[in-house]
């Protein structure tokens, strides 16, 4: 059989970030693959070293488009952590807060994006339309739709006032019940099934050494999450449960996205409700002190990791970011083996890839 | 003069032509419904025409210009030639005992035209969709001929005037034959390249599939062959299936034809705003182990009840 090469990308409808693929095909199935990252490569990490610590949080709130107040957060935890200051009860469940609505913004704009690369654009409208009432609340809390710049080190920049927190909690009830809507529809929707199942598979083998995190993880059965297994304020007064399925196809990710969804938004109640009365900050000095610190935070795409390391100066000497999608991005030409074409734009939506925040 | 006034304007090209502005602009909106969009102002396919007219045409190097010039004109030809023997409310521009099969012939053209669309380009997505293209025309085309086979058969008659008469004589054959109805409908879904049969032009996959390297004046007369074939497929479904533009025999020919014609249409968008884009092997696994199979016994069932 003829064997032809499909260039996707850098520019293609299927990938909303630069990323290229030659895609090696016999007839429609895929033999080969290779790729090519690096597009959005911004040298985030050595421009760390030239910009103040506190400069720095700006710049890496821009890592990432969807996540970027859990770049920030970790980033600050770090240098917390090298000040050895303790952050304000308020300002940690404010923080977290901030995270768990990232998590459910960024599991429904990738839910919409894959239903729209399986031609299913009503669930692309519907899970788009909820993501608004989130976009909505955190605009309320921070002013920023996207960027919320509301960390500083030793705490947060803006409050929630009560009445704030009421109208947050009745938006949250809506949220809720879209919620529930689009993930009782996204579990039983048969032809969404028929194209997720069986596609990009990984075994819990293949999570272990490439070291996949995040809901691609725990969709082949890894049950790690950061907020139980290294739980900071106020994770830690917080019950949840973490979704994990064993499948390993894009149909469990899909589930353990949407489950966690759920989750998300109920966390999101709990810590309106039990938020302490008190100071959102500490004093932080301008100089931090010689050492090295590292600091992880759940992302929405999995484990986040910083290492900074200071040398006594008001910069940092290295930041080093570990991002959740690089791992998933490793394991792609394993998942692309042997499907077809079709199934191509499925395996790539299926892992959520934030190409920005693995180029940095 | 009256042969002419059929030909260009009702019900030929001018009639035509503001239909499937029309049934382009009803499927847009009621899609956009299902979305709980609000969807595009009427004249926005007018508009989305003018502009692809008024566009720079461009030809890729390496591939055959005289091709790619009249590849579009001969499958809108076959559109246009193919209108002229569909009955529109009672009104027909030519008949003769026979007919459905030079329409049924004539509606395939476009989708040899669009293979070959495909076929001449160099670039990598439009010769795949140009293959992925024949093979869906090979699980719908059979299924969808044998279900139009069996109004005919019913009849007695190839003619579509005549299939007409007959049911006006007995019922419709979508309700004799409704499992013949349904499959004409996904027939005509993979015929007209919709949702959730796009599968020659699935955007995530094959950017637009034959279509990619096209730009311009040609993009605009595909455009505008595909959505004529819309009109003319829905069409040929009312006159078949649900008596033409008969009701009741107080009631105006046209505005029961209408209407008719949108319900089908409404069907159609809602089946795009529902189901999610099928594999090509699927495709052929639905086309071949279960339509195919279901057409055969419809006719069966046909023959027996008419025979």
């Amino acid at each position: 059989m003829a064997r032809t090469v499909i260039p996707i990308g850098p520019q293609h409808p299927l990938l909303k970030e630069p990323l290229a693929f030659q895609i090696m095909l016999e007839g429609e199935r895929v033999t080969d693959s290779t790729m090519r990252m690096g597009y959005v490569h911004r040298g985030i990490e050595r421009l760390c070293q030239e910009r103040t610590y506190v400069q720095n949080i700006h710049l890496l709130e821009r890592v990432c488009g969807i996540c970027s107040h859990v770049h920030a957060m970790t980033y600050c935890h770090a240098v917390e952590s090298l000040l050895g200051i303790e952050v304000p009860l308020r300002a940690a469940y404010l923080r977290a807060l901030l995270c768990e609505l990232e998590r459910i913004h960024s599991h429904l704009l990738w839910m919409g994006v894959l239903a729209r690369n399986i031609g299913l654009d009503t669930i692309f409208m519907y899970a788009w339309r909820d993501r608004e009432v989130v976009l909505d609340i955190m605009e309320a809390l921070s002013g920023g739709r996207v960027s919320h710049a509301i960390n500083i080190i030793g705490g947060v920049r803006s409050d929630v006032t009560p009445e704030d927190r009421e109208e947050i909690l009745e938006q949250l009830t809506t949220l809720d019940r879209q919620v529930t809507r689009l993930v009782g529809v996204v579990e039983h929707e048969r032809s969404l099934q028929t194209r997720t199942k069986g596609v990009g598979l990984l075994s819990l083998e293949q999570v272990r050494r490439y070291c996949v995190v995040g809901p691609v993880a725990r969709a082949s059965g890894l049950d790690a999450d950061m907020r139980r297994d290294e739980p900071r304020t106020p994770y830690d007064r917080l019950s949840f449960n973490v979704p994990t399925h064993t499948a390993g196809d894009v149909w469990a990710r899909t589930l353990v996205r949407m489950q966690e969804t759920r989750v998300s938004v109920e966390l999101c109640r709990d810590i309106l409700k039990e938020i302490p009365e008190g100071p959102l900050a500490v004093r932080a000095p301008r100089r931090v002190p010689p050492g090295e610190a590292i600091s992880r935070s759940e992302a929405p795409r999995g484990e986040v990791f910083y290492y900074v390391r200071s040398d006594g100066s008001d910069t940092p000497a290295r930041v080093k970011i570990r991002t959740p999608t690089l791992p998933s991005l490793l394991t792609l030409p394993q998942q692309l083996k042997g499907v077809t074409m079709a199934d191509v734009s499925v395996v790539l939506s299926g892992v959520d890839l934030c190409i920005a925040c693995a180029d940095r | 003069m009256n042969a002419l006034i059929k030909l260009l304007i009702f019900p030929g090209f001018g009639f035509l032509f503001i239909a499937a502005l029309a049934f382009d602009w009803i499927d847009r909106r009621m899609i956009a419904r299902y979305h709980g969009r609000v969807g595009p102002p009427w004249y926005q396919p007018l508009a989305d025409f003018v502009k692809l007219l008024a566009k720079e045409d461009i030809v890729p190097e390496g591939t055959h210009g005289l091709a790619a010039a009249a590849l579009p004109i001969v499958s809108l030809t076959a559109v246009l030639t193919a209108s002229l023997y569909i009955p529109v409310g009672g009104i027909v521009g030519a008949s003769f005992e026979g007919d459905l099969i030079v329409v049924l012939f004539l509606l395939t053209l476009p989708a040899l035209a669009y293979f070959l669309a495909g076929w001449i380009s160099v670039g990598a997505y439009s010769v795949l969709g140009g293959h992925r293209s024949l093979l869906q025309y090979f699980s719908y085309e059979v299924p969808f001929l044998m279900a139009v086979t069996c109004p005919a058969i019913l009849a007695g008659s190839w003619s579509i005037a005549e299939i007409i008469n007959s049911q006006a004589q007995t019922a419709w054959s979508a309700l004799m034959q409704p499992l013949g109805f349904i499959l004409a409908l996904i027939g005509l879904i993979g015929k007209l390249k919709r949702d959730p049969l796009d599968i020659p032009k699935a955007k995530s996959e094959v950017v637009a599939g034959p279509l990619t390297d096209f730009s311009g004046r040609k993009l605009a007369l595909w455009h505008l062959t595909m959505n004529m074939q819309t009109v003319l497929g829905i069409f040929l479904l009312v006159n078949l299936f649900f008596g033409g533009s008969r009701l009741f025999d107080r009631v105006p020919a046209l505005p029961v034809f209408g209407m008719k014609s949108v319900a089908i249409l409404l069907a159609l968008s809602t089946a795009s705003a529902l189901y999610a884009r099928l594999r090509i092997d699927q495709l052929m696994d639905l086309g071949w182990r279960v339509l195919a199979p279901l057409a055969l016994i419809q006719i069966l069932a046909t023959l027996w009840i008419g025979g």
